[in-house]
């Protein structure tokens, strides 16, 4: 049976800090709780509203990365385009061509809130690369874009924002990723973007481009030629007695993309009592078990990162696994 | 009901009182930690904090890698190796056989790595790295330290650690003191997330409720 799931991420902040940010910044008077309980409310109502959600159609082909380096390789030069004021062209088409080139050095930037955009982004470049460099350079050139049926028609207060993200570490100099993360964020909604639905200067640190697990794999369906088949769930893990041995079998067939919680994988502070909620996506690249050490070898941040850990910790951190298959193969 | 009325005027004062106590005992628990600790701190340990930085600074090309200690106890070291293909992230005991095999393993050079790792266990330095940032395009490095220092491990306070950042040239500052991003230019610059203030000219401190 196929489950329908949602989560929120929250990067680098702790959840009380945020929610008081938030409340801070909305003026909603009260405590974090109300906001907990509207938390609660919208993962009942979402759940209820996303059981039925289909898998697209299994019509679409897809491209190779060859096919995109000879596309990308034919452009010498670009010119600034009026709908992006901020991006300089040379280093913008010199990012496109590094993405295209090495899909693995997709940076979703330092204490930004992109890490869904950037798996997302790091399954695009792996399931159609050409469709990919196509549809940023229709969107630099046009200021709006058409892919997979959606229109991305960004606001002018974020197109102006595009180029100037800084202290994001090596985001700060790729202005093609810049404008696709913001683009993204601009679009897909979940119920974690409903208090900062409007983008302002330094929201892709904050709730404005926060992605729950429901969100990133609506994101992934209508994107990407993937069915998914989710497990998990925004505040509880999922029900799978052994995630090794599930994860494993799933990647022998297809893709998986995991929702953890990454502050205890990557210690931030030395506080007792954390709360237990995911907080980043990583790609399963690989996975091995011996003598009770899950070796653990993911894609996140611009990079691969091998990560030995007990099989008890190993589940966890976990709380949503998708598990992706291209269009016309068996999701389940 | 005039006796309510006197009950509740006799009750105001002592209520203010307390009210004026509890908030008065709540700001001094708060305000544990106090900005000028951590430039004190600074010149109290520098000579250490120093020969952290050099050491790490020249070991790092070699092989990169970042160190930290993310248990209370500082006894749990997390060893980040940077190659390549791949980052592998390691835990060990600080005084583990295993951690020099590793070391020795990725061409690093074992017994100094060793000693610098005791070194940060000694000042509770939780956490060191090499962090690049851009400024006009260009790529820039500094070293990242993060200290749990005793005197504000309070549970009553959030923020928890001293940060310092060495620089590798001077840098600019305003006149309050906040590192800017450049020197024609008034936005400051932020690290982590968090704005800097100078210690020296290559030397900046923040205070943090993370470490990294």
């Amino acid at each position: 049976m196929k489950e329908c799931v949602l989560t929120y991420t929250i990067d680098n902040l702790p959840l009380d800090k945020l929610i008081s940010n938030k409340l801070k910044e909305t003026g909603i008077p009260g405590k974090p709780v109300i906001l907990l309980s509207v938390i609660c409310f919208c993962i009942i109502s979402q759940s209820m509203a996303t059981s039925g959600c289909q898998p697209v159609a299994d019509t679409m082909v897809t491209t190779t990365q060859q096919q995109a380096i000879e596309f990308v390789e034919k452009i010498n030069e670009l010119e600034s385009s009026p709908f992006w004021p901020n991006i300089k062209p040379a280093l913008f088409l010199q990012n496109l061509k590094t993405t295209i080139h090495k899909p693995i050095s997709i940076y979703p930037g330092n204490a930004t809130n992109f890490c869904g955009y950037g798996a997302l982004t790091y399954l695009l470049l792996q399931d159609d690369p050409l469709g990919y460099a196509k549809l940023l350079l229709q969107l630099y050139r046009n200021g709006k874009a058409t892919f997979s049926n959606v229109n991305f028609h960004p606001p002018f207060a974020l197109r102006k924002a595009v180029g100037t993200l800084k202290f994001k570490g090596i985001l700060d100099i790729h202005p093609a990723e810049q404008m696709w993360f913001l683009t993204l964020a601009d679009h897909f909604k979940g119920y974690l973007n409903f208090f900062n639905h409007k983008y302002d200067p330094g929201d892709e640190n904050r709730f404005w481009a926060a992605v729950n697990y429901s969100k990133f794999n609506r994101m992934v369906r209508t994107l990407l030629h993937y069915k998914i088949n989710a497990r998990g769930a925004d505040l509880v893990r999922p029900r799978i007695s052994d995630p090794y041995e599930y994860i494993s079998e799933k990647m022998k067939t297809g893709i998986v993309v995991l929702f953890i919680n990454n502050r205890i994988v990557h210690k931030k502070d030395h506080t007792t009592l954390k709360l237990g909620v995911p907080t980043h996506y990583i790609v399963a690249e690989k996975i091995s078990e011996e003598n009770n050490v899950i070796t653990f070898v993911y894609w996140d941040y611009g990079g691969k990162t091998l990560l030995q850990l007990s099989p008890a910790f190993f589940k966890r951190i976990i709380f949503g696994i998708s598990y992706c298959t291209k269009n016309g193969t068996n999701a389940n | 009901m005039e006796s309510v009325i006197v009950q509740k005027m006799e009750q105001m004062p002592t209520k203010l009182i307390r009210t004026i106590l509890s908030a008065g005992i709540l700001c001094f628990l708060l305000s544990c930690s106090s900005k000028n600790i951590s430039t004190r701190f600074y010149y109290q340990n520098q000579k250490a904090l120093d020969r952290i930085e050099e050491s790490y600074k020249k070991l790092y090309p070699r092989q990169p890698f970042n160190v930290a200690f993310t248990d209370k106890s500082f006894t749990t070291v997390s060893l980040q190796i940077i190659t390549d293909t791949l980052t592998y992230i390691y835990l060990f005991e600080v005084n583990e056989p295993r951690l020099t095999d590793t070391l020795l393993k990725y061409h690093l050079d074992a017994p100094k790595v060793v000693e610098l790792i005791k070194d940060i266990q000694a000042i509770r330095c939780t956490w060191i790295n090499n962090y690049n940032y851009y400024v006009d395009e260009k790529k820039n490095s500094l070293i990242f330290m993060s200290i749990k220092p005793m005197a504000i491990s309070s549970p009553f306070t959030y923020k928890k650690y001293y940060i310092l950042t060495y620089f590798p040239q001077p840098q600019y500052f305003d006149s309050a003191g906040h590192l800017l991003d450049k020197r024609k230019l008034s936005r400051l610059r932020k690290i982590n997330g968090e704005i800097f203030k100078r210690i020296n000219d290559k030397v900046c401190y923040t205070i943090s409720g993370s470490f990294r």
